[in-house]
């Protein structure tokens, strides 16, 4: 049903783009993102960044996501349609990496650069990647976490799914630093939660299973959110919670000391930095390999930060 | 030893179904080449003795042989196995699929694992040329008329190489035409060899068609005799005693407005203009062979179809039935023919059933139901009507088919209706019950109630009704008053379309 | 005899509670059989488990609703709205977030009953349109409470507590408690529940006694969509957020709880009680596999083939 679907909608964008108009050449260059998600805070974030790029560089964007992160085939047929309609250039955060290759080949035989944002494509059907190193970012949270423990302990890890790549890199990247860098820290679980209520229950057991445990790091906003409600609930105190990104929720928790701080990227930066290269790219200039956006800690203290806070949405 | 020709015989059949005993000591014999009409009351034990031979009950005791041979019957792709085939009153084809389809359903050839659509329809064409009927194998069935219909159903059976078909009801929907058709098929498959049990309660038919008829009554087998046999005797045998006169007394003819007066209601094909009153204490019963709009017009005036044309006066009132809820407010209350899907909550107790179309006046603060009063409401009734029920919470479906009737009354007389409808009140329900049912009827008429019995048995509606109305196509043919209606007038009555 | 058939049935559904406590409490006594993790059981019930109730009613009349997840995050969104937003007072804004609710499921009963639209269909299509109408009214963004005082303690602020400090039960538990016993009263005492279980048992029947089909059958899934507006003040007050994209799935954990707990899918039966029982079921097995360290992918697996179980000995019990 949805490769029908995606069969049918390819065959449209074909057939689309032998039968569309050319934009004329006074017209505004056009550059659809595809995102993950629309409903997180993060891509808002992003969009946000896209928009100011595209209002800078005088382009008109359109930000399109599936509803969920798993919708691959959704995506897929964004993607198609996008590519029918004859952009400069696209942007596009992939759901899945291996999926998309085929249309990443359309497009660029039909000679539309594409910008990986958030998460790469492996191999050179991208021009270039806009995204935050995730690994190290969360490697940046094993040695924030670690030295807020002294450097030994039993730590927890809460990550916000299984599959999808930030929630695979950002697990891998905390576990790889503690295993290198800090080896008197032990990960002694980890556990996986897709909303704030889930990730509530969840930590909830974690803590209850392990009294002991000095330490909880959560790998996106929801996690964090629906952790750090729980240990404000059970009044755990002598646990450590580091979280990832922001949105007010966190930040209240931070500000009431419930969490102790959290990485942030910079999803204005990338939706930002994602359109500029996209229209450098659609000029026929070049652009670098990777454009990593960054990563920082913030806590209380650094929260209100000139450099930080822009960084920090609600 | 059996005759050479014998081709099924059953003996000392008996079955048993919670509350009913439905076959006792049940014999039956059905020669090659024989149309053998099975006839009885309702309730009889016809079609548990026809199910029983094509698998779908199995006997408690007693033996079926086939061609000499005994057989263990144990479901419908036994007996198809077997060569019996059954075609229901109602139709079990698919009307999605063609002619052909329906066929060969459950058995399409196939060639290389692909479906040989050509070799079905030609296939089907060759059966349909046998019985000598004129069908496109590819016309979807539900675009045909039932009698068409029924031919496909006969060439299904046909195609399974059927030595034994069952024919339950088969001309319930045909027009005369169509019925002359289907006895031309009959004759045909008589002639090939093949045995046919047929099921009717039309007497002209059975004369022209059957070489014999077994009558039953009450679960058991009463006697075979030859088709000529005259038809007094045979319904003398079906019968099989004088039904006590247990009619009431005849209603107060002073009283102006009627109970219940129906002015041109109309619905369809099936209710054309039909007038009546009921007056209190009356009954009235609704006489007509089978599809010739009784129910319909039932359900019409009572809101369950809505009506196309008509007006309904209550007690002199004209009342507006936009649904049951209107009849129901209007003081009219109706016992579906199909009591387990229309009449009661099965899943329900007693006292729940009962009180249903009244819960609004046991409530304590419009919300709460006031449970005592439920329980008193329920008691009063099961006591009055002699419901057999371990308990009121007893769930409705372990009921007896008599008891459940009587549940479904209950619920009609709690709700203070005095305007009743029994659509087939005695359907499935044993003897017993329905001499109780009788005179429940009768003594309600006495308490001054208006009371419609709708029914299949000539002999329930001259016992039971002060005046006849017997409807055919949709219209009241005829009115007879009760005390001089026969079964010949209303038959008479009954088939005076042509 | 139903009396006793019921009985019977919540027996099983309790025992097996009972057991599967007992089993972690083996495995796990200095962990699970704890008064914090306990309570934390409890208040992991709270959401699915009102949920859980809306979805008996509905389900006793042999409908279904698959709108309750999504319509607990809209009516999330909308005390949001009114509370954090517009700054309405709790008095105001909590009962208008109750007809919000009531008026979502009200709209579902309206489209199986007068546009005839089967309720699978109808309420799948209403979970989308709530599930769009919560989105584009928060700009995709979550709406936070902080600013709304007390709304916190709504669902994790503890009145018992206060009065029995060795039994710190969350306000949000002991909401669910009194709604399970409200909506129990309703479905055994009222008239609403008479006619919702004879809807499920046989609608023509109900029908056929002059009872206004359509008119109860819209009571009962406008009752149905006001719980879970209960569901959605208890998890927004717990997040002290409306978010938007939560509640999907939701509305299959609550059918499972409510078919665990012996309500039948054809409808015509079923009890508050086993609903309560089903959603603690539930949240004591994946809080016990949790706590055992079981990987999530195998709570899934387990919860699967317990659901599954469940339904089955249930059947086995009836035949």
């Amino acid at each position: 049903m949805a490769a029908n679907r995606r069969h049918f909608v390819m065959a449209l964008a074909l057939a689309l783009g032998l039968s569309g108009t050319v934009p004329a050449a006074d017209q505004r260059t056009f550059i659809p993102l595809i995102a993950r998600g629309f409903q997180h805070q993060f891509w808002q974030s992003v969009k946000k960044g896209a928009e100011q790029a595209a209002q800078d560089y005088k382009v008109t964007i359109s930000f399109e996501a599936p509803e969920a992160e798993w919708m691959v085939d959704k995506q897929i047929d964004m993607l198609a349609a996008g590519l029918a309609r004859r952009p400069g250039a696209i942007g596009l955060a992939a759901t899945d990496s291996q999926a998309v290759i085929p249309l990443l080949r359309k497009a660029k035989a039909a000679k539309v650069p594409v910008v990986a944002f958030d998460s790469g494509v492996s191999g050179d059907l991208t021009a270039t990647t806009v995204m935050t190193d995730n690994a190290a970012a969360a490697g940046l949270a094993a040695d924030k976490l670690a030295a807020l423990l002294g450097d030994a302990g039993d730590v927890l890890l809460l990550a916000h799914d299984q599959v999808s790549t930030t929630g695979v890199l950002r697990r891998d990247g905390f576990l790889d630093q503690m295993r290198k860098a800090h080896p008197k820290i032990r990960v002694i679980e980890v556990q996986y939660a897709a909303d704030p209520l889930k990730a509530a229950e969840v930590a909830r057991a974690m803590v209850q299973a392990h009294p002991r445990a000095k330490g909880l790091f959560c790998t996106n906003e929801a996690t964090a959110l629906g952790a750090g409600k729980a240990m404000k609930e059970i009044r755990k105190s002598g646990l450590v919670v580091v979280g990832f990104d922001s949105g007010k929720g966190q930040k209240d928790l931070i500000n009431e000391g419930v969490m102790a701080g959290a990485i942030t990227q910079n999803p204005v930066g990338i939706g930002y930095k994602t359109v500029e290269a996209a229209v450098k790219l659609s000029r026929g200039e070049g652009v670098p390999k990777v454009i990593d956006t960054g990563y920082f800690w913030y806590d209380k203290s650094s929260m209100r930060d000139p450099r930080i806070a822009p960084l920090l949405y609600d | 030893m059996q005759p050479m020709d014998v081709l099924l015989s059953a003996s000392g059949l008996d079955k048993a179904f919670p509350g009913v005993v439905a076959l006792r000591d049940a014999r039956f014999e059905l020669r090659a080449g024989e149309v053998h009409a099975l006839m009885g009351e309702n309730g009889a034990g016809k079609s548990t003795l026809v199910k029983i031979l094509a698998g779908v009950h199995r006997r408690d005791a007693g033996e079926v042989l086939l061609a000499g041979q005994a057989v263990d019957i144990d479901g419908p792709a036994e007996a198809q196995a077997l060569g019996i085939s059954i075609i229901h009153q109602e139709l079990q084809l698919m009307p999605h699929l063609t002619a052909a389809q329906n066929v060969f359903i459950g058995r399409e050839p196939s060639r290389f694992g692909w479906l040989d659509e050509r070799r079905l329809n030609r296939d089907a064409a060759e059966l349909f040329q046998r019985i000598h009927l004129d069908i496109d194998p590819t016309t979807p069935v539900g675009t045909m008329t039932v009698a068409r219909q029924q031919m496909v159903e006969i060439a299904k059976a046909l195609s399974r190489a059927s030595r034994v078909l069952v024919m339950d009801e088969p001309t319930s929907a045909l027009n005369d035409l169509e019925i002359a058709e289907l006895f031309k098929v009959i004759d045909k498959l008589r002639s090939e060899g093949v045995g046919i049990i047929y099921i009717s309660h039309r007497m002209d038919e059975i004369q022209r068609i059957a070489d014999r008829i077994t009558v039953m009554r009450d679960g058991g087998t009463v006697g075979t005799m030859p088709a000529s046999t005259p038809l007094p005797q045979v319904i003398a045998l079906m019968v099989g005693r004088e039904l006590a006169a247990t009619r009431s007394p005849v209603p107060d003819s002073s009283d102006a407005a009627p109970a219940l007066e129906v002015k041109g209601l109309s619905r369809g094909r099936l209710v054309r203009d039909v007038s009546f009153a009921v007056k209190r204490g009356e009954i009235v019963a609704f006489a007509g062979l089978m599809g010739a709009g009784r129910t319909e017009v039932m359900r019409t005036l009572f809101g369950a179809d809505r009506a196309e044309s008509g007006e309904i006066f209550v007690h002199g009132k004209q009342i507006r039935v936009r649904g049951p809820v209107d009849a129901v407010a209007a003081g009219i209350g109706y016992l579906p023919e199909d009591r387990k899907h229309h009449g009661l909550a099965t899943g329900m107790d007693v006292e729940s059933n009962i009180t249903l179309p009244s819960l609004s006046r046991c409530l304590r603060a419009g919300l709460l139901i006031d449970r005592q009063a439920c329980a008193e409401m329920a008691t009063r009734f099961v006591e009055r009507l002699r419901i057999r029920t371990p308990s009121n919470h007893q769930i409705a479906r372990l009921l007896s088919g008599g008891n459940q009737q009587k549940v479904v009354i209950a619920k009609w007389l709690a709700r203070e209706c005095d305007v009743l409808i029994f659509d087939e009140p005695t359907r499935g329900i044993d003897v017993g019950a329905k001499a109780e049912i009788y005179s429940l009827l009768a003594a309600l008429a006495a308490e001054g109630r208006a009371i419609i019995v709708v029914s299949s048995e000539l002999p329930e509606i001259l016992q039971l009704g002060h005046r006849i109305l017997v409807m055919c196509e949709g219209r009241i043919a005829g009115e007879l008053p009760g005390e001089h209606a026969t079964q010949e007038t209303i038959m008479a009555l009954a088939t005076a379309w042509h | 005899m139903a009396l006793m058939q019921k009985g019977r049935q919540q027996l099983l559904a309790f025992g097996s509670l009972a057991a599967l406590v007992m089993v972690f409490g083996f495995l796990r006594p200095d962990t699970f059989l704890t008064t914090e993790n306990l309570i934390g059981i409890l208040q992991a019930t709270t959401v699915t488990g009102v949920l859980g109730i809306a979805a008996t009613f509905v389900i006793v009349t042999s409908g279904i609703d698959l709108s309750i997840g999504v319509l607990m995050t809209f009516t999330a969104v909308m005390a949001g709205l009114f509370l954090a937003r517009l700054g309405w007072p709790l008095s105001v804004g909590i009962p208008a977030t109750l007809l919000m609710g009531a008026a979502a499921g009200c709209t579902s009963g309206l489209v199986i009953t007068r546009l005839r639209v089967a309720p699978f269909i109808a309420t799948l299509g209403m979970m989308m349109v709530l599930k769009g109408l919560s989105l584009i009214i928060t700009g995709a963004r979550p709406i936070y409470f902080s600013e709304v005082e007390g709304y916190e303690d709504i669902s994790t602020g503890s009145m018992l507590g206060q009065w029995l400090p060795g039994l710190p039960v969350p306000n949000g538990v002991v909401i669910y408690l009194l709604v399970a016993l409200v909506a129990s009263l309703l479905l055994n005492r009222t008239a609403l529940g008479r006619y919702a279980q004879a809807l499920g048992s046989n609608e023509e029947a109900v029908r056929l006694s002059g009872i206004d089909v359509g008119r109860w059958k819209v009571i009962i899934y406008a009752l149905g969509g006001g719980v879970c507006a209960i569901a959605g003040l208890l998890g927004s007050s717990r997040l002290n957020s409306a978010q938007p994209a939560l509640g999907q799935g939701y509305e299959l954990e609550a059918i499972s709880a409510v078919v665990i707990g012996g309500t039948s899918l054809a409808g015509g039966s079923g009890t508050i009680l086993g609903s309560v029982i089903g959603a603690f079921i539930m949240s004591v097995l994946v809080n016990g596999l949790r706590i055992m360290s079981v990987a999530d992918e195998w709570q899934l697996l387990l919860t699967g083939i317990i659901i599954i179980i469940a339904v089955y000995v249930d059947r086995l019990r009836q035949t």
